[in-house]
């Protein structure tokens, strides 16, 4: 287990070191520059401005020095915000992000489990199309039109929640809800699939056989060899939502890392976009590798070192 | 497939039915609680307080409530701030030596020349990286300073006593009064500076406050801030309204609702939920000094040097439905390049610059179809083309608001017999190198005032300038504003006059095609008086009043 933690971690630097390389030759293809008032400058204006942040240096250059600090640990100042370190915006605009998408997650997924669950169960009766309504609807409604709906009922007309602003744990809980709909959806479809499956296998036939009831077959047999494929699709899923979405972020007026990330690109914030890539990259390929780790936790059979296996 | 699709449109039409119905509350909106504080609305978080790294209006706007230069705006008079008196130059217009008030900055330092002299050298010198440093040209020495030609300690700017600040120019600025209410020229407190380092304006505890507000509890990139009111400040017996909090609001819905739960007392609205507030209760529109204009690429296209070709392209545009029916937002329409507002004559401050130009202004940025029509074969004669076919790219920005302002221009201009118009509408940073590059037909563009001053507009339109674009060059126009810089700058009255000619010529010869004046729609609690923009602007708080 131990050596092929190391040998994943030892496959994420490298990964690391090429997307690095790849979006900062890509990010200097882009137009414009970082400056904000670039089209008041005069060229040569500009060019004192290029010199003074060291981009008039030729790009391999640029390139080395970058890499060069970013192994010291120094990720560079933001352009939109003057002398702020990237990794310090990052970390004060993440903290939102994270406690929304975490409790969009944990919502959606385990509502969608136990969705996806009472619907195998159910299969092809009223519970089961319900079911499958929600999760269609959870699939079709965009998170955004969720969130307005929030807002309007919850909020502004029935005065449960904070309309919008930053202010409390309460303030957290609509976007959230919103955020919770997709994974609700997407794990409630796979669950149910998965479940009827393993439904129609021989040894839940065996666990009837030995007498044992409906619920303790479904809990003891099929959830767990049901939610492999859950875990699967939850990694990447809880990495696209820990990052934030621009528009419920938006809004719900919250401080959150996914309009830095779009702005940061808009406004040709070089240091920015990468710590942010670089930032991304790490968080997808940590939880590429919890899932993987998870999966043997849910079924030892799956060894994740092969060699192991007889 | 089907189904998801009437789902999806369900509940759009739901979501929407919510908004509509969200909107018609207002008129059962009671007033904010009397608590002494403002709570505004802001389009984004402040970037730095560092006024000499500074570069939008959200920084210029915080730095406007808790610092303070040698002037404020109150209404469009200038008045005296840290200076004691407006005062007038000597020396030929080349000195101006500004007395100071006994003023104290928030940690009791008292505000001096010195703290001019260093904010103004900070800022000019090249090692601050300041993107504003431009805007000091004109002051001795400034841009051989900013070239790293000369040490900051050679501008023109010197603490003759504690209380006395001297600036010498290398040449007249007759704005340069105008300037020094900017926040680009507010002093900084050296302790303060050097302690911070790179830090300083990063976030509230590196600052100190010489204005009627002190900001507090702010970090960084925080969506919130708050105001409280600074008792150190010189005028502080002004400032009623104890505390201002601001709030970032990205969602025009958002804002609306927290508009009509009072969480909110002045909000900004734009597109549908600006259309559909105009005229209720609480609407207003507030007009920036910036101007949205159209340039012809003179250079690749040699049919837009004919004025009648231009002035054809400028007759057949409806200035009135694109900012009513498109815009929506507030914005006016603009029959020429200086906006409504900002300027005025110098002899009779009654007279708006573009009232006194209006003559020229209004004959050819009018609309009239038919004149368009009948200028546009005249001018394709007057260039042996008559009867050809045109295909010109229309390039601009790619938000929702200038593709459907694209499209009406599209519209309107395709009405001209064998005009076909392309559009392109790019990221603003792909608009702009595609502008320098001269890679355009047309392009919508625009230019929000540095200073509220005619000459800030009409400077980029002479022949060199780097941002006139479109090539567009005409030696009478280049002779009244160099006039106006020079032989003139030191007659109030005369200058005014050549900025006059040269807007006329401008006007008549339609060197770019004004479309209109940006707005802001504004929802604002009948409680809150006195919060309005200023001619540089910001709002000056120190006026603002909350009625219990």
């Amino acid at each position: 287990m131990g050596k092929y933690i190391l040998k994943r971690l030892g496959y994420m630097i490298i990964t690391l070191f090429l997307v690095a390389s790849i979006t900062f030759f890509m990010m200097k293809l882009m137009p414009g520059t970082p400056f904000s008032n670039q089209d008041k400058l005069s060229a040569a204006q500009l060019k004192i401005m290029n010199e003074q942040y060291g981009l008039n240096k030729p790009i391999w250059q640029q390139y080395l020095i970058y890499l060069g600090n970013m192994l010291h640990g120094h990720f560079g100042t933001s352009f939109q915000f003057n002398n702020q370190p990237v990794l310090q915006l990052i970390v004060s605009r993440l903290k939102p992000s994270l406690l929304i998408g975490a409790q969009a997650m944990v919502i959606g997924s385990l509502l969608g489990i136990l969705l996806g669950a009472v619907a195998a169960v159910n299969k092809n009766n009223w519970v089961d199309s319900l079911a499958t309504f929600v999760s269609i609807l959870g699939i079709s409604v965009p998170s955004f039109v969720l969130a307005v709906l929030l807002q309007f009922f919850l909020a502004f007309k029935w005065n449960i929640f904070p309309i919008a602003l930053w202010t409390d744990w309460k303030s957290s809980i609509l976007p959230s809800l919103a955020l919770a709909v997709s994974p609700l959806a997407q794990t409630a479809r796979f669950m149910r699939t998965e479940m009827v499956d393993v439904l129609n296998s021989d040894y839940i036939e065996l666990s009837k056989a030995k007498g044992n009831t409906r619920w303790q077959t479904v809990v003891k047999h099929t959830l767990r060899n049901s939610l492999i494929p859950v875990i699967t699709i939850l990694g990447p899923l809880t990495a696209n939502i820990l990052t934030g979405s621009l528009v419920v972020e938006n809004i719900f007026s919250i401080p959150g890392i996914g309009e830095q990330f779009v702005k940061s690109i808009m406004t040709n914030d070089y240091p920015t976009i990468m710590g942010l890539t670089i930032f991304y990259a790490l968080l997808f390929m940590i939880m590429l590798l919890i899932t993987d780790i998870l999966y043997s936790v849910i079924d030892p059979r799956i060894r994740i070192a092969g060699k192991e296996n007889n | 497939m089907k189904a998801k699709k009437w789902l999806t449109l369900g509940m759009t039409i739901l979501a929407s039915a919510g908004i509509l119905a969200g909107c018609g509350k207002s008129s059962s909106s009671k007033a904010p609680a009397a608590d002494d504080t403002v709570k505004i609305m802001t389009k984004d978080v402040i970037a730095t307080m560092d006024s000499s790294l500074n570069t939008d209006v959200i920084g210029a706007q915080a730095g406007s409530d808790t610092m303070e230069g040698l002037y404020r705006y109150e209404g469009k008079e200038l008045k005296p701030g840290i200076a004691t008196k407006v005062v007038k130059p000597t020396n030929n217009g080349l000195t101006y030596t500004f007395p100071l008030r006994n003023a104290k900055w928030s940690n009791g330092d008292p505000v001096t020349a010195n703290d001019f002299v260093f904010a103004w050298r900070r800022t000019v010198d090249p090692s601050t990286k300041s993107q504003y440093a431009y805007i000091y040209e004109g002051i001795a020495n400034a841009k051989a300073i900013t070239a790293g030609k000369k040490p900051a300690s050679t501008l023109g700017v010197e603490a003759v006593n504690a209380h006395t600040l001297r600036v010498t120019l290398e040449k007249p600025i007759s704005y340069f009064n105008e300037l020094m209410a900017a926040y680009f020229y507010f002093p900084q407190n050296p302790r303060t500076v050097k302690k911070w380092g790179k830090k300083y304006g990063t976030n509230s505890k590196t600052l100190v406050f010489d204005g009627p507000y002190k900001l507090v509890n702010w970090d960084g990139p925080d969506n919130t801030w708050n105001e409280v009111k600074n008792d150190s400040y010189w005028n502080a017996k002004a400032v009623k309204v104890k505390k201002l909090q601001y709030q970032v609001v990205k969602d025009p819905t958002t804002a609306l609702n927290l508009y009509q739960s009072n969480k909110l007392d002045d909000i900004t609205l734009t597109g549908d939920n600006a259309k559909q507030m105009r005229g209720s209760k609480g609407y207003n529109a507030q007009l920036k000094n910036s101007t949205s204009y159209i340039e012809m690429n003179q250079r690749h296209k040699t049919i837009f040097r004919n004025k009648k070709i231009r002035q054809a392209i400028s007759l057949s545009i409806d200035r009135q439905q694109l900012t009513k029916k498109v815009l929506g937002d507030g914005s006016r329409p603009s029959d020429t390049f200086i906006p409504k507002g900002m300027s005025f004559d110098p002899t009779d401050k009654t007279k708006d610059f573009t009232q006194e130009t209006d003559a020229s202004a209004s004959k050819y940025a009018r609309y009239d179809p038919k004149e368009a029509k009948k200028l546009w074969k005249e001018g394709l004669a007057e260039t042996g083309n008559t009867g050809k076919k045109f295909n010109f790219v229309l390039l601009g920005d790619d938000t929702d608001i200038a593709k459907k302002q694209a499209e009406f221009l599209q519209n309107a201009l395709e009405k001209l017999p064998g005009m076909k118009i392309t559009l392109s509408n790019v990221p603003f940073k792909t608009r702009l190198s595609r502008s320098n590059d001269g890679d355009f037909d047309m392009v919508m563009t625009g230019w929000n005032a540095d200073f509220p001053d005619p000459i800030n507009f009409l400077t980029l339109q002479v022949s060199k300038a780097a941002y006139n674009r479109g090539k567009w060059s005409n030696s009478t126009f280049d002779n009244f504003v160099n006039k106006s810089l020079t032989d003139d700058a030191n007659s109030p009255k005369k200058r005014w006059q050549d900025m006059k000619d040269a807007q006329d010529v401008l006007n008549e010869e339609q060197g770019i095609v004004p479309l209109y004046q940006q707005g802001d729609a504004h929802m604002t609690k009948s409680s809150i008086k006195n919060y309005a923009v200023t001619p540089n602007g910001s709002y000056n708080t120190v006026l603002l009043r909350l009625q219990k």
